[in-house]
């Protein structure tokens, strides 16, 4: 097992023949993904890569049994294709673009959730299930299949732990590109009870980072039904107040709300492992599996 | 983006909302004329257009009754020096009539992923205070983002703050328009405090704060066009040009850079527990070509006191060897006091490392820890020397 993206995904790629979408499909298929259907309006009738291109969603999901989207799309049109697919009732949706405006987002997120559909990112690698299928643009190589389920705000920290955590030995269930906006898809709270009640993860890595309240949300929720062991490291400790890091989301305010300590202490009050650094959680997952 | 005062009351009149009457200054000639032109009539506040929280106790906040008051005031605050920013610009506007003031606003919320309306018949400078002392009093109601303001939703506002009915119209009206734009606009906050009740009974936006999402300013040309008031460290500037983001963080001989925010964010958290301070921070985004990153290491050693950069690049289809080539063409044009420490991971590794390893001045190490170690080392020596 693992969780949302596996050997049953029939994926879409919306804007498959652009530069990007084409060059990771390319990726993606060569991984083992299913990629049924591409998306490219004015393109329908085409083939990439061997991929049936259709006009519109809609269209890709009546001809096809896609279950699953990504969306390679620049941000500026972003919002429209989150629609298109909300609307075709793609059940998994999943997004990539930096720099998307939040308010596009905030709008998206309650659309998909009306419809009882996941929304996942942007500014994200997206999801990849090692072994089984990927879908995004993560370098696959590094990560390999195993018990360690990870959700992350961050690629880069998520890419540095999953390399040492290949070269040790310990591989991956799922990783999810949780994205580092303010408004995600799907937060850390709205993705742990699916490691829960996977049977392959044995330990969860959430990889947060200063501001919001995401790490406290998913702290309450751990606390109560989460029985796995979580792994938490909460990167931007020593970032300047008022200041956005780069992630739109990673700000902590005047006052120090969404600082790091905060985090961290009911993270810890909730039962989880705090590691200082990307190699501390490494150490940690190999100290928790060796039991 | 954040505006300027008298940029958040532009906007504010687009969509309808009352401001006072007013005119920007930005010269010291002919004051008393330039006010007169503007048809205001005295007293009127002169207010400096910076960005610093209690501008009006670090004085940037004078009264005027005459054109020769108002002369010698812009004498003294036009171009002075307000808490470390420069004031390029005034706003000169009548002195407001109010019998009341109150607070709104409109904010992101990452609690409840939405737009939430705050709002208090207690406004002005005391909102702080009453924030403490009485919670109660200030009314914080999430909107939904498929419906917007309604009826129902003033009529709750009204009433839960104890502003009273009989404001739903004018409220109703104010909310209506703060909110069109709060969307329109791609808004992080929009405040407007205090709100003046005038004696009349009408609305008017005394100050405004407009807080705009960068990620959407391709579609505002109107608030692009305000970015060139606004006072920003030239280094920021000029890393945009690259499409390279520059972080101030502290000061220090050290500066890190990264391909991504989260790497950036562990660097300065490392370095920090190692008792070094970072002084910039720098995100390079996609594509690290070896012309960007000498520009990207150019920009960071400019900064004042920076002579060490630590660079984490961590991509599966990043080229090492483009990385390294990037390092030690920059390397080529500075004095030989400046160390690079390089930690990368990619394609074509084996030949970056060579490069790295015969330019002078540039140090590889094997991971993130590893290179925390040597910047402290490099610290120590370069004490020593």
């Amino acid at each position: 097992m693992s969780i949302l993206i596996d050997e049953n995904t029939r994926l879409i790629v919306q804007g498959i023949t652009g530069r990007e979408g084409q060059f990771h499909t390319e990726q993606m298929l060569e991984y083992g993904t299913k990629v049924v259907a591409g998306v490219t309006p004015g393109k329908g009738g085409q083939e990439v890569l061997g991929v049936p291109v259709f006009n519109t969603v809609r269209e890709a999901m009546e001809a096809t049994d896609a279950n699953t989207t990504i969306i390679f799309v620049p941000a500026k049109f972003l919002k429209d294709s989150i629609m298109e697919a909300v609307d075709a009732e793609v059940p998994l949706i999943l997004t990539i673009a930096e720099h998307t405006p939040v308010h596009d987002m905030m709008l998206c997120r309650r659309l998909a959730h009306e419809k009882g559909l996941r929304l996942f990112g942007p500014n994200s690698f997206g999801i990849i299930s090692p072994g089984k299928a990927k879908a995004g643009f993560m370098a696959h190589k590094i990560f390999s299949q195993g018990p360690v389920g990870f959700m992350s705000r961050s690629a880069t920290n998520c890419y540095e732990t999953v390399f040492m955590l290949t070269n040790r030995g310990i591989g991956q269930s799922t990783c999810i590109g949780i994205g580092g906006d303010m408004i995600p898809g799907t937060t850390f709270v709205e993705a742990l009870p699916d490691f829960e009640a996977d049977p392959e993860t044995k330990a969860i890595v959430m990889i947060g980072e200063i501001g919001g309240d995401a790490e406290e949300q998913a702290a309450a929720y751990i606390k109560e039904h989460v029985t796995k062991p979580v792994v938490a490291l909460i990167a931007g400790k020593n970032a300047p107040k008022g200041t956005s890091m780069g992630h739109a989301g990673a700000i902590v305010g005047e006052d120090g709300s969404g600082g790091a300590e905060g985090k961290e202490k009911v993270l810890k009050e909730a039962g989880c492992y705090i590691a200082e650094s990307t190699e501390h959680v490494v150490d940690i997952l190999a100290e928790i599996l060796s039991k | 983006m954040k505006l300027l005062e008298y940029q958040a009351k532009e906007i504010f009149e687009k969509y309808g909302l009352s401001t006072p009457k007013g005119t920007v200054i930005d010269s010291k000639e002919d004051v008393a004329a330039k006010i007169a032109q503007a048809g205001l009539s005295y007293p009127v506040v002169i207010k400096a257009q910076v960005q610093v929280g209690g501008r009006g106790k670090a004085g940037g906040v004078k009264f005027a009754d005459s054109g020769e008051e108002a002369q010698s005031i812009v004498d003294t605050l036009l171009f002075s020096d307000l808490k470390g920013l420069k004031v390029n610009k005034l706003l000169v506007v009548e002195k407001a009539d109010v019998a009341k003031e109150w607070y709104l606003s409109i904010l992101l919320d990452r609690k409840t992923n939405g737009p939430v309306v705050i709002f208090s018949a207690a406004g002005g400078m005391e909102i702080e205070e009453t924030a403490k002392t009485n919670p109660d009093a200030i009314v914080n109601v999430p909107v939904n983002p498929l419906t917007g303001i309604t009826a129902y939703f003033v009529n709750y506002v009204c009433s839960k703050s104890g502003v009273g009915m009989e404001y739903t119209k004018v409220l109703g009206e104010l909310l209506t328009k703060l909110y069109k734009m709060f969307i329109e606009h791609s808004c992080m906050l929009a405040e407007i405090n205090p709100v003046s009740v005038t004696s009349a009974g009408e609305l008017v936006a005394i100050d405004g704060k407009v807080t705009v999402d960068d990620s959407a300013l391709y579609r505002l040309p109107d608030v692009l066009a305000y970015r060139d008031a606004i006072e920003e460290p030239p280094l920021v500037v000029e890393a945009r040009s690259f499409r390279f983001l520059y972080i101030p963080v502290s000061t220090g001989r050290v500066a890190v850079m990264s391909n991504g925010s989260g790497m950036l964010m562990s660097m300065i958290d490392l370095l920090s527990k190692k008792g070094v301070t970072v002084a910039c921070a720098l995100d390079l985004g996609g594509g690290a070509t070896r012309d960007r990153i000498k520009e990207a290491v150019r920009i960071e050693l400019s900064t004042p006191g920076v002579d060490t950069i630590f660079i984490c690049i961590f991509g599966g289809i990043t080229r090492c060897d483009e990385v390294a080539d990037g390092v030690r063409m920059a390397l080529e044009n500075e004095s030989s006091d400046k160390t690079v420490i390089i930690r990368m991971e990619g394609t074509n590794k084996d030949a970056g490392m060579e490069i790295v390893n015969s330019t002078k001045g540039a140090i590889s190490v094997g991971g993130i820890v590893e290179g925390v170690e040597t910047v402290a080392k490099v610290l120590k020596g370069g004490d020593a020397a």
